[in-house]
């Protein structure tokens, strides 16, 4: 099959999970209906006399809202995925390793915990908190890094981020162990979710996705090189440091955005750069879009079912992506390996 | 083309203090194939890891009138390439793909360009000086030990430098393809305009390939000299071995 066939598939894929994710829920909307409503909302061209008065405000307020993050948490999960495994050199390497995650999530345990997270202020200090402390976490880590080895080595930088990640992780289960009443609500939001979020997170996680995908575009010929070692990529001309930097810094900004808005979801940064790297090749030009576009399609699907399969409640999008996702890998990576 | 003088490197936090390469100076001209020969340790390969810029290092080095310590990266590759033993391969690039990456340095910056032309070009001469013109899309994960130094050969011709360094390139490669290899490499050298710098670990194969040979020991030069004017009695001071007692079994042995 030709590269620009698979590349068409995985479009259609991303296209058909974002009409089904607008369509499918309690009241069922068609393709048509999505595509008339956008097109009254954004050309003024009116709708039919019989169509329902619920279904553009269901359309634009809800669904579409959700859509977008879900997709646009996905492409980061996985863009995210692309770019730390090239960097570190290491197939198994992801976003969350570098302690963005588990910085996140005792930011978002100590907002629960203080009361801050009710009310209309929790809106907003939730994820701010969050990032912060995320952003926080990874800046340690790469300080640390630096200071423990100036070459910025990428064992130094898997370990520091592995140790920082616990170490946060500890600090955010005592807090939770410490204070009950609010374990099940700092749990809740560990495992991820897409709902009730509107337009600003969805915007704001979307925006960032969309410049971060740009920068690693820029970056792909460097991201190509680093593959094969450092050493290598130095001596093909590639600034490696400066380079190295700028992807740390883009990814954690993606990743704690996402993570802000949406919590963590696993899986879904794993499985889309191997599946694209698998089945469309290796550079970073054509893996990066395809990565994200194929990343975002899955999670939107993972989400769909998430709000579906036991609904009026919702399952924890975040056990979907591993319900699916665990498997999956496995069949991927040791299917890779027979050959 | 490539001057060192009063090398001096290491490796750690406080690398002057405990050096493994100690106050080497050495040049080489357009034309010329040297190899650097030396026992295990002696500070071979972190010699040559310095002189591509890939170390700190005090002292200077200079490749093509460009000093290694200040120059831009890319300014650097586009005059030296460096070419190692092949390792690992972790994604599925194809044999063209990672030929085309020898082109980096040259290339213009441009989120969505296409490959240049003359990029391609170079890059298709490149696949068929080295024989691979036929094997361009397959993957590399897929390639033998000897198929993908092959590859790595065509992409450091790609970079079309006027340096060429080598650290242990043949390590792990069978007889025909380090013969292949030193071919290649010396008739890319024989223009005259262009200059070979390695480390070979077979001394037969550098031997063969140097028309100068760098000894070491110690972090130290000991002697610089003619492949053709070469005496055992040299290897046997750096290798500490009798190397003519050794020479006379094995010739015994083929002979019977």
């Amino acid at each position: 099959m030709r590269t620009r066939t698979k590349a068409g598939i995985v479009i259609l894929a991303a296209v058909l999970s974002l009409l089904a994710g607008a369509g499918i829920g309690s009241v069922f909307v068609s393709p048509a209906d999505i595509c008339r409503v956008l097109a009254n909302r954004l050309f003024g061209s009116p709708l039919p006399e019989n169509f329902s008065s619920v279904t553009p405000g269901l359309v634009l307020n809800i669904r579409l809202p959700r859509v977008t993050l879900s997709f646009a948490a996905g492409a980061a999960a996985a863009m995210g995925g692309v770019v730390m495994q090239s960097v570190l050199k290491n197939p198994l390497a992801s976003p969350y390793g570098l302690g963005v995650s588990s910085g996140a999530g005792l930011g978002a345990a100590l907002v629960i915990v203080s009361g801050l997270g009710a009310g209309a202020l929790g809106t907003l200090a939730l994820p701010a908190v969050s990032l912060a402390f995320g952003l926080a976490t990874v800046g340690a880590a790469i300080f640390l890094s630096s200071r423990l080895d100036r070459s910025l080595s990428n064992n130094t930088i898997i370990l520091t981020g592995m140790v920082l990640s616990l170490f946060t992780n500890a600090l955010m289960s005592t807090v939770s162990a410490a204070n009950p009443e609010y374990s099940q609500r700092i749990l809740l939001w560990q495992l991820g979710s897409f709902s009730g979020r509107g337009w600003e997170a969805s915007a704001m996680v979307a925006a960032v996705a969309a410049v971060c995908l740009v920068g690693f575009l820029r970056l792909s010929p460097e991201l190509d090189a680093m593959t094969f070692g450092e050493e290598q990529a130095r001596a093909l001309g590639v600034e490696l440091r400066r380079v190295k930097w700028v992807l740390i810094v883009l990814v954690a900004a993606l990743t704690g955005t996402s993570v802000a808005f949406a919590g963590v979801i696993g899986f879904v940064d794993l499985i889309a750069p191997h599946v694209v790297r698998r089945f469309i090749g290796a550079r970073h030009r054509l893996v990066l879009p395809m990565a994200a576009l194929l990343g975002g399609a899955f999670m939107t699907v993972c989400d769909l079912a998430a709000r579906t399969l036991a609904s009026p409640s919702e399952i924890p999008v975040g056990s979907i992506t591993a319900l699916i996702g665990a498997p999956f890998f496995l069949y991927v990576y040791f299917s890779h390996r027979r050959r | 083309m490539l001057h060192v003088e009063h090398l001096t490197c290491g490796y750690g936090p406080k690398p002057l203090q405990n050096p493994v390469v100690k106050d080497v100076s050495f040049s080489v001209s357009p034309g010329e194939r040297l190899c650097i020969l030396g026992p295990n340790g002696c500070g071979k390969t972190t010699l040559l890891r310095a002189v591509c810029g890939l170390l700190p290092f005090e002292g200077k080095a200079e490749a093509c009138g460009l000093d290694v310590r200040t120059a831009k990266r890319r300014e650097l590759a586009q005059k030296m390439a460096l070419m190692s033993q092949s390792g690992q391969v972790y994604f599925s690039y194809t044999v063209y793909e990672t030929v085309l990456m020898g082109r980096y340095a040259h290339s213009r910056r441009a989120v969505f360009a296409q490959d240049d032309a003359r990029g391609a070009a170079v890059a298709e001469e490149c696949l068929r000086r080295t024989g691979l013109w036929e094997a361009r899309d397959r993957p590399i994960t897929e390639l033998s030990g000897g198929q993908l130094q092959r590859v790595f050969l065509a992409r450091t011709f790609a970079q079309e430098p006027q340096i060429i360094l080598l650290d242990e390139p043949t390590n792990h490669l069978d007889l025909k393809y380090q013969l292949a290899l030193a071919d290649d490499l010396r008739a890319w050298a024989a223009d005259g305009s262009r200059c070979v710098v390695g480390v070979l670990h077979d001394v037969n194969l550098a031997l063969d390939f140097a028309d100068t040979l760098l000894l070491m020991k110690e972090g130290r030069v000991v002697s610089r000299c003619l492949a053709d004017g070469f005496s055992t009695r040299m290897l046997d001071e750096i290798y500490d071995v009798d190397v003519a007692a050794y020479m006379r079994r094995v010739l015994a042995r083929w002979q019977g």
